[in-house]
């Protein structure tokens, strides 16, 4: 088996206007599940497009489960499950209908478990799919993306705007399928609680670049706030990375935004003469909020404030 | 047992249940023998990181409170009198990091905390 | 794989393969009774006038059929632009040809209508005399242009429904425009042409022109 489910080198493509994706390069490691994060219009479903062969990138590789995309697109999406962010299903299928034609499609089809999740999901047979509500689809393309039994799962969205109890049912068959076996599990989201709690890999987008690539907990753990008082002007040489810096009352004391932070550089503030009053945890969304409003206050205010 | 799990709390997700669990087991709540939820049932229940689990259970195991026995599921052990005042000395101790960081943080002294604690308690601590 | 391409076809155009079946077989059998009906003294010129009137209906039905099923193929596909078909494990032009391949299956019921309908209706009149019945011409010219129909609107529909609706709404411009010059007066045809490229040999629409006769001389 690859070490890498899915392997982005060097992609650029061009979204009409939009941005482009310029030398983007993403590896998402076997049986881990990588959350993919970033505000609207990013570029993250533009990417899962890409993964999916659904678009031809102008430059770069991409390499899905040990097959070249979009040139081997179906030998590797024989192997991949996809829940979309919009149910596409003929909608004048039954339930009953649409499980029934995308199982003709798959070797790997489980009928036995896709009976079971239909009773999980409580989902009726009989009804057509253009009637059932919007949880009730996510449900079915949930169901449809499982019941295959592939070795990568890529989802766009799959619970964002349904309610919390059919996110709870999804999310857990989800993690009972990547359980019984080692699946690697691409999934974007706006919903960053959800995705702080099953995710052990992160990749934020921002404006078609990936702006940050690592572990879930090193992510977490690294970005502080950082309560300094006489920091030096110059914050290049120190061993962690100063986002944005702003004063707090006047009386020389800062507060800092930081990445890639560990306790032991606390020593190297020291170190530069500053003064570490107190270190303050983020959580995923407030760290993710932060990075990415790091990006848009202009550079010079870093310089300009001491 | 495993309300209110906190993604957001420093305290790795792991950590946390191996916490609950191990509470669990010294309290008796769990009895010696008592079978565990599997990791998959356990991931899928509390909505984590099938890892997550694994890595809970690892700690519980390598600590002496339960045993996976291959293809029969994961148990919980017997816990020796020893490993009990153990761990509830452990388990005060953490409180009391916690309660003396917080107190710090408001400033508070230690001759404060020692008033309210013998106020709440109705008697003096000596 | 082509069952279930076949299934979710006929489920969409079920009742218009249904109609359009019963409505081969029962031409072909009222065309004769009418042209029966239309002589009197057992002219085969009445008879001829006759079978010819209805004779217009087997174009219309083979475009009818063939557009419709053309465009019950590919409608559920263009609801979801697509993305369901292309995330599918198979290349391309696989599925193109089993949706390609399923039509056509679709498309031999009201073939067969017409095919029992004419040789039925030959069967059953005594002709005068001079003329003779070609129930089997009939029907494969029917089988014929049917298919050219459903082959030339499958490859319009099978790209996006933007592209579709381009071409087809091109072409209905032309034929706006074409009476609007009309009604005006001015001579210029530009309809003509077109159509007359397309509409005799070796245009692709040529089987649809010309007189359709289950009877003839």
């Amino acid at each position: 088996m690859n070490e890498y489910a899915v392997e982005i080198g060097h992609l650029t493509y061009r979204v009409k206007k939009a941005f482009t994706l310029d030398d983007l390069s993403l590896r998402v490691p076997t049986g881990s599940i990588y959350g993919f994060l970033g505000p609207n219009g990013s570029g993250k479903t533009t990417t899962i497009r890409l993964i999916l062969g659904l678009l031809r990138p102008a430059s770069g590789s991409i390499t899905v489960l040990g097959n070249a995309v979009p040139a081997r697109a179906p030998a590797a999406l024989a192997r991949t499950g996809y829940v979309p962010e919009a149910p596409h299903l003929d909608p004048t299928l039954t339930v009953a209908e649409a499980i029934w034609f995308h199982s003709q499609f798959y070797a790997t089809w489980d009928a036995a478990w896709a009976a079971r999740l239909l009773d999980d999901f409580e989902l009726d047979r009989q009804r057509l799919f253009g009637r059932l509500s919007k949880g009730q689809k996510g449900k079915l393309m949930m169901l449809l993306a499982l019941a295959q039994r592939p070795e990568l799962l890529v989802l766009d969205e799959p619970t964002d705007g349904l309610d919390p109890v059919v996110r709870r049912d999804m999310l857990s068959a989800l993690l009972e399928y990547v359980s019984q076996r080692r699946a690697t599990v691409f999934i974007s989201s706006h919903l960053i609680h959800e995705l702080e709690r099953i995710c052990d890999w992160v990749g934020v987008m921002d404006n078609g670049r990936l702006v940050a690539d690592v572990e879930m907990e090193r992510f977490k753990t690294g970005m502080k706030r950082l309560k300094v008082s006489h920091g030096p002007t110059h914050t290049e040489g120190l061993p962690f990375r100063v986002l944005t810096r702003s004063p707090t009352n006047g009386n020389g004391t800062e507060m800092w935004l930081v990445r890639d932070w560990a306790p032991e550089m606390a020593a190297a503030v020291a170190a530069a003469g500053g003064e570490l009053q107190q270190v303050i945890d983020l959580d995923l969304e407030e760290g993710f909020v932060e990075l990415l409003r790091s990006f848009r206050v202009p550079r010079t205010r870093e310089a300009a404030d001491v | 047992m495993f309300e209110r799990l906190d993604s957001r709390s420093p305290t790795p997700l792991y950590a946390q249940i191996a916490e609950r669990l191990r509470a669990a087991i010294v309290t008796r709540e769990l009895s010696p023998a008592e079978a565990l939820p599997s990791v998959r049932q356990l991931a899928a229940s509390l909505r984590v990181n099938p890892a997550t689990v694994v890595q809970a259970y690892r700690e519980l195991e390598a600590e002496g409170f339960i045993e996976m026995r291959q293809g029969a599921g994961t148990f919980v052990r017997e816990v020796s009198p020893v490993q009990r005042s153990a761990e509830r000395d452990r388990q005060a101790t953490e409180l009391v990091r916690r309660l003396l960081a917080d107190a710090a943080r408001l400033g508070l002294s230690s001759r404060d905390v020692i008033t309210a604690v013998e106020r709440e308690l109705g008697e003096k601590v000596r | 794989m082509f069952r279930a391409i076949l299934y979710q076809q006929w489920k969409w155009t079920r009742i218009m393969v249904g109609l359009a079946t019963v409505a081969g077989f029962a031409v072909p059998i009222f065309s004769v009774r009418y042209a029966t009906r239309n002589m009197e003294h057992g002219q085969a010129a009445a008879f001829l006038d006759g079978v010819q009137t209805w004779g217009v209906v087997y174009p219309a039905l083979a475009g009818a059929v063939g557009v419709l099923i053309a465009i019950g193929v590919w409608t559920a596909d263009h609801r979801g632009r697509h993305v369901y078909a292309l995330t599918l494990p198979l290349p391309r032009w696989k599925y193109v040809l089993l949706r390609f391949a399923a039509g056509s299956v679709l498309v031999a019921g009201p073939i067969a209508g017409v095919t029992l309908g004419s040789v039925i209706a030959a069967a059953s009149i005594s002709l005068p005399a001079g003329l003779h019945a070609y129930p089997f011409a009939l029907a494969v010219r029917f089988a014929l242009a049917t298919l050219v129909a459903f082959t030339m609107f499958f490859a319009v529909s099978s790209g996006t429904a933007r592209t579709a609706s381009i071409i087809l709404g091109g072409l209905a411009a032309l034929v706006v425009i074409q009476v609007l010059l009309a009604a005006t007066g001015l001579e210029t045809n530009i309809l003509m042409p077109v159509l007359n490229a397309i509409l005799t040999v070796p245009g692709p629409f040529a089987i649809f022109s010309g007189r359709w006769m289950l009877v003839d001389v």
